[in-house]
């Protein structure tokens, strides 16, 4: 198996550069510049020295949420340009927990004034999970001039201390705040019972992961989905393809790096991981595999309605950088809005997704489909409701 | 109307049969017990339960239906005791069941039975084999093949006299034959069928506690378990569709 596509740039290789991400560096001309005066609309906290981490506010004028970057039609370059533009002050996290705090809870972007050690240098950062960031400062000092303005759920879920983090996750979800709100929140440290900063990477997984367990009980319990259904969108040459079939919760992912693909430089690659009722262990496809069932957990309890899944994603080598895994989940919602292919029996199912991915070799990878092609029902010996 | 009283132990097995197929149930309650069948999502296994009214300490009952949270109920349940005494009891036209057992009183809002999906009606399938034998060595041999891969072959093979199982994995391989003094009896006809271990294994730690256990055997048929539980007062049925063997 390919590590790169595995990995994804967290650096499983040993390598103190990800080689296919540094070869983004010479794209972007820098500016020196040792102040910083304006918007902070986010934060960020590094995974790199646990429990000791590196964290700062993202410094940048322009949107810096994904679905505000969806909704003006941004292309990939767009959202690469933009994040090339954004600074992220660096410093330990102790020194910026309060400014961190600010920045998390506010709704729009509070204004703060930055001073740098040195001149902030270019440092494209990518991987799988983290949408890419541009420039790099070690703060000196950072000072926020506004008031934070959060929304009010947000006012009352961070202020209540008895409300586990699981919780307030889903709350805050089912009041319509936006789970890259929720992330930042979790990753500032702003939720939970014991709080503390979280690096934003797990952040974004754990959120995922928290939503998707809550979702899923409710699934449990609901009747089956009334037929097939296939479903199909692309986002920045990412493929999703999904299969909804009636029966118990399950869920199954595969994907399909093409040849020339960023993560597969040399060979196509192939991942696939599943899930029977509850997910042991890390997913090998990372933080992609969870934001993909999010995406999919919604919408099945929305509908009231129980399904065993197949999510394929298959990407092009027009996806020339890794823009964070809000892309599937994104792809993922997408998909799901438009109107189902009518397919009439899984075996069409299959065909018609061959069709689109041009091969069956997904197939191989596949324990989902076979397991429920080979399970006979009860109503084959018939059995009568 | 029900009001009831049963031990806490017989009611926390029952419970655990159903829930290892379905979350939710309607429960029938009538003048000589409770009963209950249910199929699962994938419409792939069935579980058929009865509980006489001698099960319980003490029980009246007129004809009603219950919409049970099994799920829920089997956390309730976790707070009980060994040898807790458990008391039900349901008004007419109730909505709210209310089980106390050691000090605490539960009032648990029971589910729409229009929401639950309907009781089937069960298969009448002919299973000419059948064995016979403990409930602990059926839930090892699930167990044991668990290991290697996700579905299991179980048979009879009648020259030989003996009940098989076999799982294939991947790379390994795995059988056990019982025969003779393993079994309790055996009715030996040709028969042979592959099951899906995820179902297996959630129904075979329920078996293990039953003494014996038949299982009802076909060719590429489904697999009929079954057992008594609450010392004789209760019956219970599971039925498993066959996977069919991947070319």
């Amino acid at each position: 198996m390919n590590l790169c596509a595995q990995c994804k740039g967290k650096g499983l290789c040993g390598r103190s550069k990800c080689p296919v991400t540094s070869r983004f560096h010479a794209a972007v001309s820098m500016k020196p510049m040792d102040a910083y005066m304006g918007e902070a609309p986010s934060v960020f906290v590094g995974s790199r020295g646990f429990p000791r981490m590196s964290a700062g506010p993202l410094l940048t004028g322009e949107p810096d949420s994904p679905k505000e970057w969806l909704r003006r039609g941004y292309s990939i370059d767009d959202i690469v340009g933009v994040r090339a533009r954004t600074i992220r002050g660096n410093t330990g996290l102790a020194s910026v927990q309060d400014a961190l705090c600010e920045v998390a809870l506010s709704a729009v972007p509070v204004d703060v004034e930055a001073r740098f050690h040195s001149p902030i240098r270019f440092d494209l950062t990518f991987d799988g999970t983290l949408a890419p960031v541009g420039m790099k400062g070690a703060l000196k000092t950072i000072s926020v001039l506004d008031n934070a303005k959060p929304e009010r759920p947000v006012d009352r879920v961070t202020s209540d201390y008895d409300l586990r983090t699981a919780d307030a996750v889903r709350l805050l979800y089912g009041e319509g705040i936006d789970e890259h709100r929720i992330t930042q929140l979790l990753s500032a440290g702003l939720l939970g019972v014991k709080r503390h900063a979280v690096p934003t990477r797990w952040a974004i997984t754990a959120v995922d992961e928290m939503l998707s367990a809550g979702l899923r009980a409710q699934i449990s319990h609901a009747p089956p989905l009334d037929a097939i259904r296939l479903y199909s969108a692309e986002l920045f040459a990412n493929r999703i393809i999904i299969l909804m079939i009636p029966g118990q919760w399950r869920f199954e992912m595969i994907e399909q790096w093409e040849k020339q693909s960023i993560w597969a430089p040399e060979t196509e690659t192939i991942l696939a991981d599943g899930e029977k009722g509850t997910k042991n262990g890390y997913s090998p496809i990372a933080g992609a595999y969870y934001s993909a069932r999010l995406g999919i957990a919604e919408h099945l309890a929305r509908i009231g309605r129980s399904a065993s899944v197949l999510v394929i994603r298959r990407i092009r080598g027009e996806y020339w950088a890794p823009l964070g895994t809000w892309v599937i989940r994104e792809a993922v919602r997408r998909a799901i809005q438009e109107n189902p292919e009518p397919v009439e029996s899984l075996d069409a199912g299959v065909a018609r997704i061959c069709q689109i991915m041009g091969s069956g070799k997904w197939l191989n990878y596949s324990t989902l489909i076979p397991g429920i092609r080979t399970q006979k029902t009860l109503f084959d010996f018939a059995l009568k409701l | 109307m029900l009001k009831a009283d049963i031990d806490a132990d017989i009611f926390r097995e029952t419970i655990d049969v159903i829930s290892a197929l379905v979350p939710e149930c309607r429960l029938h309650v009538g003048e000589s017990g409770i009963r209950t069948r249910a199929v699962d999502t994938a419409n792939v296994a069935m579980v058929s339960i009865e509980l006489s009214a001698d099960a319980f300490n003490s029980f009246v009952a007129t004809e009603a239906e219950l919409g049970i949270d099994i799920a829920k109920m089997k956390n309730i349940l976790g707070m009980m005791g060994k040898g807790d005494v458990l008391k039900m009891e349901l008004p007419d036209e109730g909505h709210k069941l209310e089980l106390a057992f050691g000090g605490y009183k539960y009032s648990v809002t029971l589910l729409d039975v229009n929401t639950i999906r309907k009781d089937p009606n069960p298969p009448t399938i002919n299973l000419p084999g059948k064995a016979v034998l403990s409930g602990a060595s059926l839930n090892n041999a699930v167990k044991a093949a668990a290991v290697i891969s996700d579905k299991i072959a179980l048979g009879i093979d009648p020259d030989a006299g003996i009940f098989y199982m076999e799982a294939e994995g991947d790379t390994d391989h795995i059988r056990l034959d019982l025969g003779g003094d393993d079994l309790i009896s055996l009715e030996a006809a040709q028969a042979r069928s592959l099951f899906s271990l995820d179902y297996l294994k959630d129904m075979g730690k329920v078996m293990s506690r039953a003494e014996k256990v038949e299982v009802h055997l076909g060719i590429d048929h489904p697999v009929k378990f079954s057992f008594a539980i609450a010392e004789g007062n209760g019956q219970v049925e599971y039925l498993l569709a066959p996977r069919i063997e991947a070319d």
